[in-house]
């Protein structure tokens, strides 16, 4: 029976909801500085290319221009990065790609920092360049880094696939492709800044890492820890691409010499041009099943490209080889994935980190399984998806909290519904209609490697309730859910509890909002904490109420006497009442949380290991029709179950799986980002509500043990079954499949007219 | 006078505005700049994402495509005038109950687009909603709270929503 909780699974109002709605001033290009300085960055010209010289004499004499800054005007270590150190804030002696910030101009007005930019006069020696990651793995490629092209890679490895396929009744062997994909979040980067009294600079920005920014201005600046202070300031979706450090270090930078206000604002081109993208991945994968249709083996070989630069490159090539097997059990794995180089943009982290790519391919494959066997795509996926005692292939045992069954017997009535409806009998001369499933498994945090949350929980002599967290909230709702998670915990509402988010100088560590991992680590740190100082408030209630802990709980803000027959003013006692006698016998009332996931790093041969904790699962179910003379998807309903363990917020959870659904819309049928082609929103298409169908969210909780509650995640995950989905649906629709993301109108044609399909079709009237 | 500036005189949020505006400057900048009102936002510049959307004589436009002297004799409405001393416009209370703000950039703009829309049109079909608001992109809610938010403002809408 499921427990019952007092604030858990209720949907509250969320935190910081009502100043939006009033259009107050939150996020950071709105904050007003007295008469603040403005940045503007130079960017690279070349793809690759030595920088020779940097003359700024000319830009210097425009009138309003301050100081112009360049690598050599840093006074601490510049070198950027969160997993590898190896970008620059400011280019030193190349560029390797035309994302690359060359100079930094300060100036007094917008239009002199435009003029100062079109004045720095940069010599250039341009290098060969690659763009094409199976050229840059070749001996004789322009080299991109000191250490070589090739970054990093990831092996697993588990019995014998090569001798399994040998007794596979169906073997299929693929390529995959996607593409380059912006997060185009609504808000672009931006920050302010000033220096405080103390000397303390004092930075806002649109971030998702508060403490990341904190650590590299603090080295980029050879500042000590209490000399930055970093502020998140309301932000306007992040996707992953707010992990990196975007206007952080030149704010860092110019106020370190200048000692005045100011601010960097990107537009839309500069967000395009110079923050991290998706990775495209090239994926060939081969995979055996027996006659029952129980998938047997894996051969998988995934190239990831991340540009010039690491960012999250490494999480995305090592997340990619441990989620290619797909939510299912397969005993022989053969697994390698590389993160390589080229002189693009630098990739990152996008929501999914690998996963939606992966997904992509393996969902491809079980259908390409079913159809060479004769089966129905839901019962293959039924016979092997993961259950409890299921082994992974990285060796993992699940042990509990496996909702990829429920999640697909969730969208099953739809789908029978829908084959009985007759969906793929063609009603209409030049159109066909498809359905198609995409599962997904997601493990929450990051990837075999330590990622702990820390929080602190504080009661004051009158008994008011101060949360204090790193964690940053970038529109997903987790302040909302924290407060959930405290006052659950404490037996009080969550609007009693102040909240104080994402300042470096009152919070401590959360770590990243990515991974999935804000509610199932943060969500614990802050119930470590507020389970710490509930103890100090038990303690001190069995002396007032004469009796023992374990008959007392939280109740509306007072510790009373559970189960007592009447509901005695002595049964109970309320906080400010506790926290004075706990305050003046000097026992603290401030209470620090801590949470780091159980994992087990994979050996680097063999990729044997646990590297998460706990693992989210997701079923979609497309419905569409296809256009066959002009290759337009028209989308009718998606069907979405995910398992997030226990949902605390429902509503922020349904936002969650219908915003990453139009994610993967996007992903599935329209993005895609060309370098230098793609250069404003007009260039670059996200979905619009037209393009939306009817989302059924369903959610499945699947309690997670080590959860806050029972919860684990759902921000990715929401977003890697939907392209699997569509894909699968239009392959069915035009028994002809796209290999190759986005399936725009115009792969769809081409699979159209090879297929057979372009031109009338004979109609059957039921 | 300087031959760049313009003298425009219009009435914001209920309240009558003079200023001396540069020539070239967007409704956008003006009222992000000159006047400080920050609710609505800069999403691309172009015309592309409508976070920058305001009514002009009851009608939603892209601010950051306007010229702030074309402002001038007009009766201008931000998100800013939505909301009265009493508290919140019924559409932004229906935006609250029914979670249609995430990250919230591209709240103020979907609000105005819809507030422009009740007033012509004060009991939309979904429809009339989806083609009110189609210029207004959201990369946070995939759009089903958004729908949810605006049709149960239909819903009790007695007038009172395009107030």
């Amino acid at each position: 029976m499921k427990p019952e909780y007092n604030v858990i699974g209720k949907s509250l109002p969320r935190t910081g909801s009502v100043d939006r709605l009033r259009g107050a001033p939150v996020f950071a290009a709105d904050i007003q500085l007295e008469n603040p300085l403005i940045l503007k960055a130079l960017r690279s010209a070349h793809d690759h290319a030595e920088v020779v010289a940097i003359d700024v004499s000319k830009a210097l004499a425009i009138e309003g221009v301050v100081r112009i800054f360049t690598a050599a005007d840093i006074p601490g270590k510049n070198l950027l990065g969160i997993i590898n150190k190896d970008q620059p804030l400011l280019a030193t002696d190349k560029v390797r790609s035309r994302s690359d910030a060359v100079a930094l101009v300060a100036a007094e007005t917008e239009s002199a920092a435009h003029e100062a930019l079109a004045a720095i006069s940069v010599t250039y020696n341009p290098l060969p360049s690659v763009t094409d990651p199976f050229e840059a793995l070749k001996t004789d490629a322009p080299k991109i880094h000191p250490k070589g092209n090739l970054l990093f890679s990831r092996k697993i490895r588990q019995g014998d696939a090569e001798a399994a396929f040998a007794g596979c009744a169906s073997v299929i062997e693929k390529t995959y492709r996607t593409s380059m994909i912006e997060h185009n979040y609504l808000e672009p980067d931006a920050g302010a800044g000033f220096v405080d009294t103390d000397g303390t600079l004092v930075i806002y920005a649109s971030t998702q890492n508060p403490h990341y920014d904190h650590k590299e201005v603090v080295t980029l600046l050879g500042l000590g820890d209490n000399q930055v202070r970093i502020i998140q300031a309301a932000t306007g979706g992040g996707f992953g691409s707010k992990l990196d450090l975007n206007v952080q270090g030149f704010i860092g930078l110019a106020l370190f010499h200048l000692k005045r206000p100011v601010r960097h604002v990107y537009t839309r081109e500069e967000a395009y041009l110079a923050t991290a993208k998706r990775h495209p991945l090239t994926l060939t994968v081969k995979t055996g099943a027996d006659a029952d249709g129980r998938l047997k083996a894996i051969k998988a070989h995934i190239v990831c490209d991340t540009g010039a630069y690491g960012s999250y490159g490494i999480a995305v090539a090592s997340r990619s080889a441990v989620h290619v097997t797909g939510p299912y059990e397969i005993e022989h794995v053969d697994i390698e994935s590389y993160c390589v180089y080229t002189n693009k943009p630098f990739c990152g982290a996008m929501r999914g980190f690998g996963a939606p790519q992966v997904a992509f391919a393996h969902e491809s494959q079980i259908d390409l399984h079913a159809r060479d066997l004769g089966m129905d795509p839901l019962d293959i996926r039924l016979k092997n998806c993961l259950r409890v005692g299921s082994k992974t292939g990285t060796g993992q045992v699940l042990t509990a909290s496996v909702g990829i069954g429920e999640c697909l017997e969730a969208v099953k009535p739809y789908y029978r519904e829908a084959l009985e409806s007759g969906v793929s009998a063609p009603t209409h001369p030049f159109r066909r209609r498809g359905i198609g499933l995409g599962a997904m498994w997601y493990g929450i945090g990051n990837t075999g490697v330590q990622n702990p949350s820390t929080a602190g929980i504080e009661m004051d002599p009158e008994g008011h309730i101060t949360l204090f967290t790193g964690c940053a909230d970038i529109g997903q709702g987790s302040t909302t859910v924290l407060a959930q998670i405290a006052a659950e915990t404490l037996g009080v509402q969550p609007a009693e509890i102040r909240m104080v988010v994402g300042d470096t100088k009152y919070t401590t560590n959360a770590g990243a909002t990515s991974a999935s991992r804000q509610t199932y680590i943060s969500g614990n740190a802050v119930k470590d904490a507020c389970q710490k100082l509930g103890d100090v408030l038990m303690t001190e209630a069995i002396n007032r109420l004469h009796s023992p802990k374990d008959s007392l709980v939280f109740q509306d803000g007072h510790v009373v006497i559970k189960a007592g027959p009447e509901n005695r003013p002595e049964d109970r006692i309320d906080f400010p009442c506790l926290a004075k006698r706990i305050h003046a016998k000097g026992v603290p009332l401030f209470w620090q949380g801590y949470f780091d996931p159980e994992t087990i790093p994979l050996d680097p041969e063999t990729g044997a290991g646990s590297p998460y904790a706990t693992y989210a699962f997701a079923c979609h179910l497309a419905l569409l029709e296809v256009d066959t003379l002009t290759g337009q998807v028209t989308l009718e309903k998606l069907v979405a179950a995910h398992d997030v363990g226990q949902a605390i917020h429902p509503e922020n959870v349904i936002g969650q799986i219908c915003g990453g659904a139009a994610m993967g819309i996007g992903f599935a049928l329209m993005e895609e980002f060309e370098p230098q082609k793609t250069v404003s929103m007009k260039d670059y298409h996200i979905p619009t509500c037209a393009d939306v169908p009817t989302v059924i969210p369903i959610i499945v909780e699947s309690a997670e043990p080590s959860g806050p509650y029972g919860a684990k995640g759902v921000g990715e995950p929401a977003l890697i079954p939907t392209a699997p989905a569509i894909i699968n649906a239009i392959a069915r629709a035009l028994g002809e499949r796209i290999y190759h993301l986005p399936a725009n109108l115009e792969r769809v044609l081409a699979a159209s007219i090879s297929s057979g399909h372009f031109g009338p079709q004979e109609v059957t009237h039921g | 006078m300087d031959p760049k500036t313009v003298h425009i005189e219009f009435t914001l949020n209920g309240s009558p505005r003079s200023l001396e505006i540069p020539g070239a400057a967007s409704a956008l900048w003006v009222i992000r700049n000159l006047i400080g009102l920050k609710g609505a936002k800069e999403g691309c510049g172009i015309g592309e994402c409508g976070a920058c959307t305001i009514e002009v004589d009851g009608k939603a436009v892209n601010s950051c495509l306007m010229l702030a002297a074309q402002l001038d004799g007009a009766d201008v409405l931000t998100v800013e005038g939505l909301a009265s001393e009493d508290g919140l416009h019924p559409l932004q209370s229906s935006f609250l109950e029914h979670h249609g703000v995430q990250c919230g950039f591209c709240t103020p703009g979907l609000l105005m687009s819809t507030h422009a829309l009740l007033k012509e049109n004060p009991h939309p079909d979904h429809a009339q909603v989806s083609k009110a608001i189609a210029g207004n992109l959201c990369r946070c809610t995939g759009y089903r709270q958004i729908f949810a938010s605006i049709e149960d403002a239909v819903k009790h809408n007695s007038g009172e929503a395009a107030q």
